[in-house]
């Protein structure tokens, strides 16, 4: 009975210490930069020998970390309308539309995923070079939303999917006209699609390093940019304070997103 | 004393404060085919699962041959099985899933060989060795599970519902080929549905559940003629019942009054009942008579006739008691009243003084 | 039903996709089409760049070493993710939530956090260095970093999540009852790993294996971060000729292999996926 676990015998203990373990390997390294991030040692001794403050001091007292943060925050907010608004017109084209090639174009658009990013990352560099747009926000945002539509339209698509369109055409009949149909009747029904896709394609904008390397100047970098050049030199403390901020962001938003879901299914 | 074959001893169950099944207890003989009859949730699947070894009972035994099996795990138990979902395995063959049984038992190939050939006969499934189970209808997946479950000649064979997923008409088809399979292997078979039709027409026994419990064990007859409870009686069969006041209890003898008077002397009695408590008398439909004259005292009582329907080879017949409840009667073709009845008659209904019961009301 | 509304009032829909199209067009289909071509006109036209990477010693090492450590990095994660996988999908549902939430915090925490915790775990000072020498495993310190076993370590943590996630679909979806009917049949529970769960979770494993296979292949960070220079791997390859050489030619064409395998693979899962469903 491999699957009932109270059935499993021995076997019950040797799956669930593996999985033990693998929780553990999964979070300790988590949990070490946070540990090291108030850690006295600059060598990173651990544990280390005393606690401190003075890292978080050092990343806030130097102005061109905050800079990189606002810098990513910005990028990621615009990333984020843009993804979102194309990616829902891209989906109601997909699941709604009557063209020929819905298919093939659905592909088209989930290519991005696919690709290792440092292909379109270089090409995009050597497009960018010609357009005079590396080191500025609009090349970070175009790289950035390249990335994340994929993402934006598989979320809503699958949204619009499990929503029923003869609802709206109930709306259209009781008088309204088709956008605003659209508007009052299918962005309210699909509202947890949209807002994951958010969350998806800020976060992916946010957290991307390859891209934003290749995008990056000596005065506009985004925060991985920024963690990048400093873990180059070298392993500064610093990057643990910075890195546990970035995972304290991380565990905000998924706690937002377990509280949403929790929402949405009551 | 020889010990019985397969014997359920008192089995207990729970899932923290549900109580799945409580004091189970069943003798088996050997090459008996045994229904589990019961509504959902009644515990018969909890039955099947402790005796498949799926769940440990929280008290009680099973034995087989007089030895407890409780400590076998279930790959070592030896007992077929076949559920109600289809649990072909879907990456197999149909002759590679009845197969499976003999290969993990390291059977040669010529021995798997010839038993697989038989086993497919056996449910009349020739020829079918290279389908696949996802290109085969319920019927023929269920068939299949048949054979893989008696590949291996088991000494008992457990049945969840194996037919519930099917329509009508393959139920009843299917039934004759479990029946011919039963006579044909004399496989001793634990059977569990909720459909009493199928358990009438399977089991040498019926084992009817209710509430995690057993109400009564017996042949089919049996229980149709002498239900030893409410719950028993109302499963098997239609059947009436008239709430009166009991008057008087003596040696298993009831006396009941009514409402309006009448006084219902000797009628049989099951379970405890106290002078002055509420008890209900039984009456089926097809075991009572219509008449124009009243029968023996406590064999008849007096009714209108509020509702007489024509189904062709029968009538039923709707009539009111004195004190106002309903009792249905059913006229086979060529009753002497068939043509008589009609709405607003004064008659009298009478039975066989065996076919009434009287049960203490819960 | 009112949807024979829909084609005359709303048109064909196309209109909507065209700013994604025109998007992705601009800056994707033309930018990796120049890329691509700029491997047979530069510095000359011809397939010279190709005959130079698959010609040379060093450069075929470079592919060596991606194909190794993508190959590694999806073995050990399959190992780990199918018994991990399967614990998920029967263990009580709290203490499954709780490992749920441990594997989604960590594939969330940022590429670049996660890779500097193990640069700090991994290097010869490291608390992984340290652990081995107290239990006695190792008398010296063994490096750990700027080689292919730092970049494993650093990737399988990575690609966990995704070879989980997906087996751990595929496992769920299995009926219990028909391991329960394994067992009654008398496979031992061996028996009934080897010929039941596993097969039936193989499709789980091969596209996860696939995937991670694939991410593997075209990774940047995380190799460069714990691989050093001295161990490159494709993606290693392409921006340092692009960045660091200025040979567009010699890089477009390393991408363009990693883009024919990549999407060879893709293809291979698709077709092996369509055949299942049928
Ligand atoms: N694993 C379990 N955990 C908790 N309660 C259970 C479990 N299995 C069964 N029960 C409970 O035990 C009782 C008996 O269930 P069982 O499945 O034996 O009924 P059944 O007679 O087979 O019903 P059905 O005709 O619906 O199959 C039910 O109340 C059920 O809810
Ligand atoms: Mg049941």
């Amino acid at each position: 009975m491999l699957m009932n676990f109270d059935k499993l015998g021995a076997w019950r203990w040797i799956l669930s210490g593996i999985c033990a373990l693998m929780a553990l390997f999964l979070l300790l390294p988590i949990l070490f930069i946070v540990a090291l991030s108030f850690g006295n040692s600059r060598w990173l001794i651990f544990p280390p020998p005393g606690w401190t403050l003075k890292w978080y001091g050092e990343l806030f007292a130097d102005p061109r970390w905050l800079q990189a943060a606002f810098t990513s925050a910005k990028i990621a907010a615009i990333v984020m309308v843009l993804s979102v608004a194309i990616g829902l017109l891209a989906s109601l084209a997909l699941v709604r539309g009557r063209f020929r090639g819905r298919a093939v174009l659905r592909g088209f658009f989930l290519t991005p995923m696919v690709l290792p990013v440092v292909i379109i990352a270089v090409a995009l560099y050597a497009a960018f070079l010609r357009l005079g747009l590396n080191g500025t926000l609009v090349g970070f945002v175009i790289a950035h939303l390249i990335v994340a539509l994929p993402f934006a339209i598989i979320t809503i698509s699958g949204a619009l999917e499990t929503f029923d369109p003869s609802i709206e055409d109930a709306a259209i009949l009781c008088g309204a006209s088709p956008w605003e149909a659209r508007f009052r009747v299918t962005l309210p029904a699909i509202s947890h699609g949209l807002f994951s896709a958010a969350i998806f394609s800020f976060l992916i904008s946010w957290d991307e390093v390859v891209l934003a390397i290749f995008m990056a100047s000596p005065t506009l970098q985004t925060l991985p940019v920024k963690v990048w050049t400093t873990l180059r030199q070298d392993l500064t403390p610093v990057i643990a304070a910075a890195s546990t901020l970035l995972v304290l962001l991380t565990v905000v938003l998924m706690i937002a997103a377990a509280l949403i879901r929790k929402g949405k299914s009551r | 004393m020889t010990s019985p074959y397969l014997h359920i001893n008192g089995i207990r169950k729970t899932f923290g404060d549900v109580v799945a099944t409580d004091h189970v207890e069943l003798e088996i003989g050997e090459g008996e085919f045994m229904t589990f009859l019961g509504p959902s949730g009644s515990g018969k699947s909890t039955t099947l699962y402790i005796l498949a070894g799926f769940q440990d009972p929280t008290a009680g035994d099973i034995r087989l041959r007089g030895k407890s099996i409780l400590q076998t795990p279930s790959h070592k138990r030896n007992i077929g099985m076949v559920f109600q979902r289809y649990t072909l395995f879907p990456h197999l063959s149909v002759g590679e899933n009845v197969a499976f049984p003999l290969r993990v038992r390291r059977a040669s190939q010529a021995e798997i060989a010839t038993k697989v050939k038989r086993a497919l006969s056996l449910v009349r499934l020739d020829g079918f060795e290279d389908r696949m189970p996802a290109n085969m209808s319920g019927g023929q997946q269920q068939r299949v599970a048949l054979a893989r479950a008696l590949v291996y000649d088991p000494p008992v064979l457990l049945m969840d519902e194996p037919l519930s997923a099917l329509d009508k008409k393959l139920r009843e088809e299917i039934q004759y080929e479990i029946r011919r399979i039963h006579q044909q292997t004399g496989v001793t078979i634990l059977y569990v549905t909720h459909d009493q039709e199928e358990a009438l027409r399977l089991s040498d026994r019926i084992a009817v559940f209710n509430r995690g419990r057993i109400e009564q064990v017996g042949t089919g007859p049996e229980l149709y003629a002498s239900p030893a409870t409410h719950f028993v009686a109302d499963f098997i069969g239609d059947s009436a019942f008239l709430t009166g006041e009991l008057a008087e209890v003596k040696n298993g003898r009831a006396t009941l009054r009514y409402a309006d008077g009448t006084v219902l002397t000797d009628v049989p009695m099951h379970g405890v009942g106290a002078r002055g408590g509420k008890a209900e008398l039984m009456l089926r439909p097809e075991r009572i008579d219509l008449s124009d004259a009243a029968g023996p005292q406590g064999a008849s009582l007096p009714v209108t006739i509020e509702d007489v329907t024509f189904l062709g080879n029968n009538s039923a017949v709707t009539a009111r008691t004195g004190w106002g409840d309903p009792l249905y009667i059913r006229l086979n073709f060529g009753h002497p009243m068939m043509g008589s009845v009609s709405r607003g008659d004064r008659l009298h209904v009478r039975w066989q003084p065996q076919d009434a019961h009287a049960f203490t009301k819960e | 039903m009112l949807s024979f509304l829909t084609p005359a009032r709303r048109g064909s829909g196309l209109g909507m996709a065209m700013p994604a199209l025109l998007l992705l067009l601009a800056f994707f289909v033309i930018p990796v089409a120049g890329l691509l071509s700029r491997s047979v006109t530069e510095p000359v036209a011809g397939l010279q760049n190709y005959e130079t990477l698959l010609g040379s010693a060093t450069y075929l090492r470079i592919f060596f070493n991606t194909f190794l450590v993508s190959g590694l990095v999806t073995l050990i994660t399959a190992l780990i993710a199918f018994p991990v996988a399967w614990a998920l999908a029967i263990m009580p549902s709290r203490v499954a939530a709780v490992v749920f939430a441990i594997i989604l915090l960590s594939m969330w925490t940022n590429l670049l956090a996660r890779t500097y915790a193990w640069m700090v775990l991994l290097q010869q000072t490291g608390l992984v260095n340290r652990i081995l020498m107290a239990t006695g495993i190792i008398d010296q310190p063994v490096q750990l970093t700027n080689n292919l076993v730092g970049v494993t370590i650093g990737m399988v943590y990575i690609m966990l999540p995704f070879m989980i996630l997906p087996l751990y679909g595929v496992i769920k979806k299995i009926d219990p009852a028909i391991l329960q009917a394994a067992a009654l049949c008398g496979a031992t529970k061996g028996q009934a790993l080897r010929r039941v769960l596993l097969p039936l979770a193989t499709p789980g494993i091969a596209s996860g294996a696939l995937m991670v296979f694939v991410m593997s292949l075209g990774y940047f960070v995380t190799p460069s971060l714990l691989g050093g220079t001295a161990n490159m791997m494709v993606a290693e390859l392409i921006v340092q000729q692009v960045q660091s050489l200025l040979n567009w030619g010699m890089g477009g064409a390393a991408a363009f292999i990693l883009l024919v395998v990549t999407l060879a693979l893709y293809a291979l899962q698709l077709r092996l996926f369509e055949g299942r469903a049928r």
